[in-house]
């Protein structure tokens, strides 16, 4: 009986520990293996029907906007090439794929933009751990008879988003695009008889003009946004080159007139910013803030054109109408918009890497490009914008109306202890400019000699 | 002999998965973080470069990191004193006096305990918006006869708004524990002492305090420790990045800038100081032990 008893628990031990200790290694995994056949030790370097590829996307509003989008698109890529796929659709992607890729567990393909607070983009450009896909631009789009480049909006590739070490060879593929500006209530404007702005004299004379009615000039939903606002700031205050410069952190860009011009608009505006904007300035309150544009709080914010889907529920005041305009240029400077880009890439660490570039190029073709559009995604395909409805064809008409279009970010660093990312010393600290803790002297500072550093750990190919 | 050594291995086998685990799980990551804080790395990257002391000496002299540091001990002391303070209160009301729908109170102080954080975050969005219709701000504007709006989630305000919150969080969880501990103490040592002529507060400082006092200890020392788990929590959550960040928030940040050893050394910090500070506290809090 005794014995019988051990062997009991011995038996239920080892059972216990075998389970515990299986799963954590395991990730949550009820479809098949990859078949393991894009490593180098494949004789064939394009095998057609290879095993199913891996694909991570972000769920972003547009697939909010056409729930299934991605599944589609996924569907449509196996009819055409035969090859099954894997999707992985997540809100918080990093924080899904993160875990598992530092296993050594990575996806085939990954859909996540540059420019999101967990970095994840950001770390693999650092690391030097993304695919060089150069050759997919001249690949054959899968089912068509045009090529990748063919294809593609001239402009689009060969910037520090889709290029980043600047050595002419792109790693991470141009997806959805989209304008990005100020919006604003077009029916308010109407109703008071206001111009939209075109230059910032304007501007302040407006922002005079609204605060008697109790209207701010200026919001903005979080400090994130300033990654589109600000450079196209400076590009339409110092044209292209002086654009570069302060893109690479050239040394004594902040000190030339041009960036005194921008430091002042900036500045300026935030004592033109709606005083509740910074207490609602984060993750779970910034709906707040694009709120007040709907109440005619306040004039303007910078955002893209998914803010439509986005506040698509919202209540509004009467006769709301969206509208959107590029950044009035300075005294010199031209009118100019952002073109926000999302990235499609692949980790070099992925095993099906050929098939990757497969699926990547699968982007480009009429019937994704037709599938995506249901979701009010655009990708930089020519003639894109021909289909295009109601707010979405405004929007992306505002480059024929004379805006300059703004690509290109801060370029990469090397992570260094203590410097902070370019968030964090060029936009988080705007909040403290405007309710008045932190003065444009400080900021400006802040930014010089951090910019050195940022200057010194450039990461060149 | 042969029956104790039976005796003595069924033992070792109860305890091993429990030791097996906990070392695995716990002891091997603790000793790991030490480890990488000497290296650095990104997150992702599969080679690391051994940095030695580097990561440590750069830690001290960076104000974000030692300005999270004085935020991390502003909430550990005030969130402490003031939930230590409604909990003991209450719950002294609650087990001593006579009050109509005791288990109703019990009830409403302990559900924030049981709501997760993001619900959490959500109730106190609206109950801190900024403009008039937050609750707050609603509450004073009816108070005060004028438009009263304070940016709750800004500067200054902000670490104030997650004081608010954790303290209104916390309170029901140990209230409900020194409850049980209170219930314990016999009636009939408070009907000699008002025999003797002592009042309510004389019984509470002289009989219900020391008899709990232990309770209190080991609550102390728990809370301390999960208020630096929470104020990640609640800053992560409620306010927006770099407004009012606390240890975690920030290591939390470094690993989101591809630092992954700098992150690790500002762990080996955060660890340490938590490990001192309850040690500490154990320490200044020990007393003779009182039976009942």
């Amino acid at each position: 009986m005794k014995k019988f008893l051990c062997l009991l628990l011995t038996l239920a031990i080892a059972l216990s520990l075998a389970a515990c200790g299986g799963a954590p290694q395991t990730p949550p995994a009820q479809t098949p293996p990859p078949a393991d056949s894009g490593s180098q030790d494949t004789p064939d370097p394009a095998p057609a029907p290879a095993g199913p590829i891996k694909v991570a996307a972000l769920s972003s509003g547009y697939e909010t906007a056409y729930p299934g989008m991605w599944q589609e698109v996924c569907a449509a890529f196996t009819a055409e090439t035969g090859v099954e796929v894997e999707l992985t659709l997540e809100k918080n992607l990093e924080d899904v794929i993160g875990p598992s890729m530092q296993g050594g567990d990575y996806p085939d393909v990954v859909l996540c933009a540059t420019g999101r607070e967990k970095g994840l983009t950001e770390q693999f450009i650092k690391d030097k751990l993304i695919a060089d896909i150069t050759d997919v631009l001249t690949m054959t789009v899968p089912g068509e008879s045009a090529s990748v480049d063919s294809k593609l909006v001239p402009g689009f590739v060969g910037t520090n988003i889709t290029d980043p070490y600047g050595d002419g060879k792109t790693y991470l593929a141009p997806m959805f695009y989209s304008p990005c500006g100020l919006f604003y209530n077009a029916g308010l404007f109407a109703e008071k008889g206001w111009d939209v702005p075109t230059t910032w004299d304007e501007m302040w004379e407006l922002g005079e003009k609204a605060k008697a009615e109790d209207i701010a000039l200026f919001t903005y939903p979080t400090t994130g946004y300033f990654d589109t606002f600000f450079p196209t700031l400076l590009y339409s205050v110092g044209g292209p080159d002086f654009f570069n410069k302060a893109m690479n952190y050239a040394e004594g860009v902040w000190d030339t007139d041009e960036a005194k011009q921008c430091f002042d608009v900036m500045s300026k505006l935030a004592g033109y910013t709606a005083k509740v904007t910074p207490a609602q300035a984060n993750d779970q309150d910034f709906t707040q803030n694009q709120q007040l544009i709907l109440d005619n709080k306040a004039l303007f914010m910078p955002n893209g054109t998914w803010i439509v889907g986005e506040m698509a529920d919202a209540p509004r005041a009467d006769g709301f109408e969206w509208g959107m305009c590029a950044l009035p240029g300075g005294a010199s400077g031209t009118s100019a918009s952002y073109c926000w880009l999302e990235q499609i890439w692949i980790p070099s660490g992925a095993s099906n890497i050929d098939t990757g570039k497969q699926f990547i190029a699968f982007m480009y073709s009429d019937k994704a490009a037709e599938i995506f559009a249901k979701g009010g995604a655009a990708q930089p395909i020519t003639g894109i914008t021909d289909g295009m409805e109601g707010d979405n064809k405004m929007f992306y008409s505002i480059y024929d109306n004379g805006a300059s279009a703004v690509m290109g970010g801060f370029a990469a660093y090397a992570s260094v202890p203590g410097l902070g990312s370019v968030r964090e010393v060029f936009f988080d600290p705007f909040n403290n400019l405007v309710s008045g803790s932190l003065t444009q002297d400080q900021w400006v500072d802040n930014i010089r000699t951090s910019s050195d550093t940022m200057r010194e750990n450039l990461i060149v190919s | 002999m042969r029956s104790s050594k039976n005796r003595s291995r069924f033992l070792i086998l109860c305890t091993a998965p429990a030791v097996i685990l906990y070392f695995v799980f716990m002891i091997l990551p603790t000793l790991n973080v030490f480890r990488m804080s000497l290296f650095e790395r990104g997150a992702y990257s599969p080679t690391e470069t051994f940095v030695g002391m580097a990561n440590f000496k750069v830690l001290i002299k960076d104000v974000k990191f030692i300005t999270s540091m004085q935020n991390t001990i502003l909430l550990i002391v005030t969130v402490t004193v003031i939930t230590f303070f409604f909990a003991i209160v209450f719950a002294a009301i609650l087990t001593r006096e006579k009050i109509k729908g005791q288990n109703f109170f019990r009830i409403v102080f302990y559900i924030p305990n049981i709501l997760s954080i993001v619900v959490i975050a959500g109730i106190f969005s609206a109950i801190y918006k900024p403009d008039t219709t937050g609750m707050l701000n609603n509450i004073f504007t009816f108070f005060a006869g004028r438009n009263i709006e304070i940016l709750w989630k800004s500067q200054p305000m902000v670490i104030v708004s997650i004081i608010i919150a954790m303290v209104w969080q916390a309170i029901g969880y140990y209230m409900v524990m020194y409850m049980a501990s209170m219930a314990a103490v016999p009636a009939s040592l408070y009907e000699s002492a008002g025999l003797d002529g002592a009042g309510r507060l004389t019984q509470f400082f002289q009989i219900t305090l020391p008899l709990i006092w232990t309770n209190i200890r080991t609550t102390l020392t728990f809370f301390i420790i999960s208020t630096i788990n929470m104020a990640f929590l609640f800053v992560k959550s409620m306010v927006a990045p770099g407004m009012s960040d606390v240890g975690l928030s920030f290591m939390y940040a470094q690993k989101d800038a591809g630092l992954y050893g700098y992150s690790m050394a500002a762990g080996v910090v955060i660890f340490l100081f938590s490990f001192l500070l309850s040690a500490l506290v154990n320490r200044v809090t020990e007393r003779e032990v009182l039976e009942m």
